[in-house]
């Protein structure tokens, strides 16, 4: 990297581990507002995360399941970026270069993401009932043998080295486009196309495997008796959904402000509609895959997930994630035109956002509470966590061109129509 | 009255009626698929509703030139979509609860919740099926003859030749204000087509 030089400052690094090229790109692939617009959203973050550490000390169990189910709305938007990104790689996509940018400038929050998750593991006694000692004890009364007998994989040592693990792939694959991408801004070299795919090769078998037990990790064993073998594609599902409506979303807003003026068209939104609509329906078809299968084989201590959200107020999150999360997108989304008018797509986009952070938050909370609530923690640290990445992903968009401005594949992806 | 909206209705999928004196339309000839996309523009913009485009491959933006709007075989397919979903659903009442009620380890006769893959198969597949059979009805197929194939030199249309027909039907049409108009559009051959075998019609 002749051109580009590594930050040594590590804060800095952790943000964006290259320095500005923005300065070098096309007039029109330019970050139009102030160089500190990013400060903006961060502020609001850091704000809303001040208010929620007064709940970390007035109600330590609230705030651990709140800031958990905010910490994973980030990761999972961070992965479905970083699937987005490789898979356009691996298929050479022509349609998407316009807006490959947003999630590549997405990917590099892995190590922002590790260092957020430290409060997660301080208050692992509270969110994950297996680090409860006691329960494979068999001397003890409250000696769990199905909990025991998961012992060699639900222990403290060997979960903290997979999430290292995790953060570790993530980091290094999205290190590996994120910089290969802004090293072909500055240099053109045509090597530069082929080692994005390779690094997506093994980068997509990677993600895929990590992001399947990472969901595992983080969500499903905070109800340690439960299983379910979907329940990774169920995440993935939700993920690859949110980050469509997160990089439409943040296409409209650059060019609210006058950017991209004619890069990204109407096309391009049509396309994320498309998707959008399509992982809507997936997670609807995943969702009601894993329901079918505990229904038919009706288990106890598999049936005991949709009991407890079946019942005590928490049929109403579950009638509400139905309708909300399939039915009404599905209906809004499926006809041409409202993917093509911007203020409908706009709307159904933040909808989705919400609809996938309620789909977390009905996953982790009746684990907490028996009965439904919605404590004002959840949202003070879902809009902290989420504001801070957001502040940091427009960081990194300021710091260079918005556009992958010499990809191959850009013409086309300018002059893409969809026919 | 019948025959008339018959017979606008056939000129929606492109089967257009010749006039009584056998007189099909005109068929004209372009040089390359940019000169035919202009043509279709200006007939469309010169007010005649009935005539038709060939070409041996698809050409972007024909539909736009030509003024057809957005395809209709997606309502079709939806309500295909609906029928199957309702038809499945009453399928699985009717064969689990009504017709032939079997206790299977005490589950419900009927339920929703086993139902809901042989829902989403049907709606598939009637959607699927609706979405091809409506696309075929509204092109007007499947069509065994047409009077354009009298032309010897409409032979070329699945090789490289650009062809632009409008109907005798169609209320502007003119044999010589049409054939002038078609000449200044850049058509390098025009042709007359009559709805009959005619042996010495070569072309040209």
């Amino acid at each position: 990297m002749s051109n580009t030089i590594k930050r040594s400052n590590l804060f800095v690094w952790l943000l964006d581990p290259l320095q500005p090229t923005a300065d070098r790109a096309d007039a029109r692939y330019r970050f139009a507002w102030s160089p500190s617009a990013w400060l903006l959203p961060l502020g609001i973050g850091v704000a809303a995360l001040v208010i929620s550490a007064v709940g970390w000390v007035t109600d330590p169990e609230q705030f651990y399941f709140s800031y958990l189910i905010g910490w994973t709305f980030c990761i999972s938007l961070a992965l479905g970026g970083l699937f987005f990104v490789m898979i356009q790689h691996l298929t050479s996509a022509r349609w998407s270069v316009v807006v490959r940018r947003i999630p590549e400038a997405l990917i590099w929050s892995f190590p922002l993401l590790a260092v957020l998750g430290i409060p997660v593991l301080f208050g692992m006694h509270d969110l994950y009932h297996w680090t409860h000692h006691e329960l494979f004890d068999p001397a003890s009364a409250s000696y769990d043998p199905v909990i025991a007998g998961k012992e060699a994989y639900l222990n403290i040592p060997f979960f903290l080295g997979r999430l290292a693990f995790y953060f570790i792939a993530w980091s290094y694959i999205s290190y590996r486009l994120y910089t290969l991408s802004i090293l072909q801004d500055i240099e053109p070299d045509p090597s530069i196309p082929k080692a994005q795919r390779r690094v997506s090769a093994w980068g997509l078998a990677v993600t895929a495997i990590t992001t399947s037990f990472a969901s595992f990790d983080i969500l499903m064993s905070l109800d340690p008796h439960w299983f379910s073998t979907i329940f990774g594609v169920y995440f993935f599902a939700g993920s690859f959904m949110a980050i469509m409506a997160f990089i439409a979303l943040i296409a409209m807003t650059l060019q609210k402000a006058g950017m991209l003026t004619g890069v990204v068209t109407t096309e391009h939104y049509q396309d994320l509609g498309k998707f959008l609509f399509g992982f809507v329906v997936f997670w609807a078809y995943i969702a009601f895959s894993q329901y079918m299968l505990i229904w038919y084989a009706n288990l106890p201590e598999e049936t005991i997930f949709f009991r407890r959200r079946l019942e005590n107020g928490w049929e109403v999150s579950s009638g509400i994630l139905l309708f909300g999360h399939f039915v009404i997108p599905f209906i809004v989304l499926l006809s041409r035109p409202a993917k093509r008018l911007l203020p409908v797509l706009a709307f159904m986009c933040v909808w989705m956002l919400v609809m996938h952070w309620f789909d977390f938050h009905w996953i982790a909370m009746p684990v907490l509470h028996e009965q439904a609530t919605f404590h004002l923690l959840d949202f003070t640290t879902w809009i902290g966590l989420f504001g801070v990445f957001l502040g940091v992903v427009i960081y990194r968009l300021s710091r260079h061109s918005l556009v992958p401005e010499h990809d191959p594949r850009l013409a086309e992806s300018l002059q893409f129509t969809n026919t | 009255m019948l025959k008339e909206v018959a017979s606008e209705i056939k000129a929606t999928m492109g089967v257009y009626e010749s006039r009584d004196d056998e007189l099909y339309g005109m068929l004209a000839e372009f040089t390359d698929p940019g000169a035919l996309h202009d043509a279709a523009r200006s007939v469309r913009e010169a007010g005649y509703r009935r005539f038709d485009t060939h070409s041996p491959f698809p050409i972007h933006g024909m539909d736009k030139a030509m003024g057809m709007g957005n395809s209709k075989v997606g309502y079709i397919t939806l309500a295909g979509g609906l029928i199957g979903l309702a038809l499945a659903w009453w399928l699985q009442w009717w064969t689990g609860a009504v017709d032939y009620p079997i206790n299977i380890s005490g589950k419900p006769f009927f339920a929703i919740e086993p139902s809901i893959p042989i829902m989403f198969e049907l709606t598939v597949l009637f959607a699927a099926t609706a979405a091809v059979v409506g696309m075929f009805v509204m092109n007007g197929l499947p069509r065994y003859y047409c009077p354009l194939f009298n032309s010897k030199r409409f032979m070329r249309v699945t090789d490289d030749a650009f062809f632009l027909h409008i109907a005798a039907s169609d209320g502007r049409f003119d044999p010589e204000g049409t054939e002038k108009f078609l000449r200044e559009l850049g058509a390098v051959a025009i042709e007359i087509i009559h709805d009959r075998e005619d042996p010495e019609q070569t072309g040209g």
